[in-house]
């Protein structure tokens, strides 16, 4: 520490020469909590992609961006050329179509957000700052579910324009695509809940991305294996009950509900369609709540 | 001057350990040093501070802030660096200090500025722009307390800053807490296994024992003069020589180490400097040195 030139006079006014390089404290504004919660929004939002961390982390969220995105230009490519008059796959039906993807993506990113804190001890920094960890665990939640979000409504987004574009009809179209968003939002707020909660018990990022994706697909093949033997065995109301028990199964089970797409053992009977959207929510709350009091308990270690 | 942290029958029962055994205490503005064994309660006492850890019972006050009830307030104005890891090894320091800065508050500009000068002052310097993964222990306590400097806080809990460094960088970070009191006008709470390292920068030294304070002076008190002499000479059997002329010479005289130990008569006519010169000439010894003998921060323990 040989600084050349002597420091200044501390706290006071820095007296002395105009190469003074002495210390000078800051007197310019502070924001309160809800600022400082937007940045640190904002900050989870860009290290979800990679971006403001080290080169080779852009590359898994932006190849899986991109591979995501390749069947919506193959079909709104087709569209345009061959002048066909719906779209070959629905919006709704392209989450359903693409979940392994997504499942990576949501497995991979959710530990950028709540593993690497607490395994590099940096949460300690967080916690001695004015957010409290409520705060702290709804941002980072909050970033994630918006990454999530970017992942599941950019293929709608393109599709839709691709569909105006190709002249098919503008109000079906734009009402069938709000649906889809509708839908696309209550599966990230589950697939947001499940693997940030996973990433936040496991200071491991392997562990952490293996489990969610076992959580995720393992679980949703069970399901969706029960579905298909129901149907096959014409008893539909077991593999209906079955698809409330996995995040993909409930969006399949509220898409067939909301859409006209077909799909395994759709729930049948406004009581059950209700569930199927009461459990998405109340699996969005739940795991969200789970994260709130791991957090609170972080903080009072 | 009014007391930068403030306790008052602070005590922090874990259940199978007492942390802190009702403590109350007056810390003023300045570098303090506080100083015990692991486990004495440093770290505890620091978290209860932060408003991270519920005490027991007892009240404590920070910046006049009261920590029960204003404790966001008061993470606000104090900066804190923690005695464990806790930097993201794939950021650039100049990266990590923004964004705490921001996340302290700053407005992102204002962030970038602060972050460029407290990276400046704790000497990290085009290193800043790397990942942390690659620092040394050095540059990486140097990036621990820059962000605890981001946001020019008050106060700095400086949990064990030396903890891993070697002796040269042990040094730097020493002078650079020095640097952070005196110079930027920030008060300093410092804590450290080791009394030796603190007694050089500190005003104010607390030492706890087993989560009870064991007593809270000023540095000075510690080090006064004890009123003995330290002479070393050179020479054949100069020391048993010395020595013999010396009781002869009616001083009170005993070996310590490789050293004399005198203990004068404080009323004595003679200056005792003179007969040491004397004596020395006369016996024909090489007179190394004569130095007061301080006592050390160590010396409170011996004490008991």
């Amino acid at each position: 520490m040989a600084d050349p030139v002597p420091s200044g006079g501390g706290r006071g006014p820095v007296s002395g020469a105009i190469y003074d390089l002495g210390y000078r404290p800051y007197d310019g504004p502070r924001n309160g909590l809800g600022a400082i919660a937007w940045a640190l929004f904002v900050e989870g939002f860009r290290n979800a992609f990679g971006l403001g961390r080290s080169g080779r982390s852009k590359v898994l969220p932006f190849l899986l961006l991109g591979i995501n995105l390749l069947p919506v230009v193959i079909i709104v490519g087709v569209l345009v050329f061959i002048h066909l008059d719906e779209l070959p796959l629905g919006y709704a039906a392209y989450a359903s179509r693409t979940q392994v993807l997504l499942s990576i993506f949501v497995a991979a990113q959710a530990p950028v957000l709540f593993s690497r804190d607490l395994r590099h001890g940096t949460i300690a920094l967080y916690l001695a700052r004015p957010l409290p960890s409520t705060a702290y665990a709804v941002a980072r939640w909050a970033s994630l579910l918006a990454a999530t979000l970017v992942f599941l409504l950019t293929p709608i987004l393109a599709l839709y324009l691709g569909a105006v574009l190709g002249e098919l009809d503008f109000g079906e179209q734009t009402a069938a695509a709000l649906k889809a968003a509708l839908l696309a939002v209550l599966l990230a707020t589950g697939l947001t809940g499940i693997s940030g909660l996973i990433a936040s018990v496991s200071v491991r990022r392997g562990f952490a991305v293996v489990a969610t994706i076992a959580v995720l697909l393992l679980g949703n093949g069970v399901v969706t294996a029960v579905q298909g033997i129901s149907e096959e065995q014409s008893r539909p109301r077991i593999g209906e009950v079955a698809g409330l028990f996995s995040p993909y199964s409930l969006y399949r089970g509220a898409m067939g509900a909301l859409t006209d797409e077909r799909v395994l053992t759709p729930p049948t009977g406004g009581g059950l369609q209700a569930a199927y959207f009461g459990v998405m929510v109340a699996l969005a709350l739940v795991s969200l709540g789970a994260l709130l009091v791991r957090y609170r308990r972080l903080a009072g270690r | 001057m009014e007391p930068v942290i403030s306790t008052r029958g602070l005590t922090k029962d874990y259940g199978s350990v007492v942390a802190l055994a009702d403590l109350t205490l007056d810390i003023g503005p300045g570098i303090t040093g506080l100083v015990g064994a692991n486990g004495a309660g440093k770290s505890t006492l620091i978290k209860i501070l932060l408003g991270l850890v519920m005490p027991t019972s007892g009240s404590s006050q920070v910046l006049g802030l009261d920590v029960a009830t204003e404790s966001a307030e008061i993470r606000g104005r104090v900066g804190y660096l923690p005695e464990h890891d806790c930097l993201p090894p794939d950021v650039s320091a100049s990266d990590f200090v923004v964004h705490l800065g921001m996340m302290s508050g700053l407005p992102r500009v204002a962030a970038r500025e602060r972050a460029a000068e407290v990276l400046r002052h704790v000497g990290l310097a085009e290193e800043r722009y790397r990942p942390m993964g690659g620092y040394s222990t050095g540059m990486k306590q140097r990036a621990k307390l820059a962000q605890a400097l981001a946001h020019d806080p008050r106060l700095v809990l400086l949990d064990e800053p030396t903890n891993g460094l070697d002796p040269a960088a042990r040094d730097d970070m020493l002078g650079l807490v020095q640097r952070v009191g005196d110079d930027f006008g920030i008060s300093v709470l410092v804590t450290s296994h080791l009394l030796g390292e603190l007694e050089r920068v500190s005003d104010h030294v607390v030492i706890l024992d087993s989560g009870r304070l064991l007593r809270s002076s000023e540095t000075r008190e510690f080090l006064n003069a004890t009123g003995t002499l330290l002479v070393e000479v050179l020479g054949q059997d100069a020391q048993a020589r010395m020595g013999q002329a010396l009781a002869a010479a009616g001083v009170p005289v005993h070996p310590r180490g490789g050293l004399l130990a005198l203990d004068p008569d404080p009323d004595s006519p003679h200056d005792v400097h003179d007969l040491i010169r004397d004596t020395a000439l006369d016996l024909g010894v090489g007179l190394v040195r004569i130095q007061a003998d301080h006592r050390r921060i160590e010396d409170v323990f011996a004490d008991g």
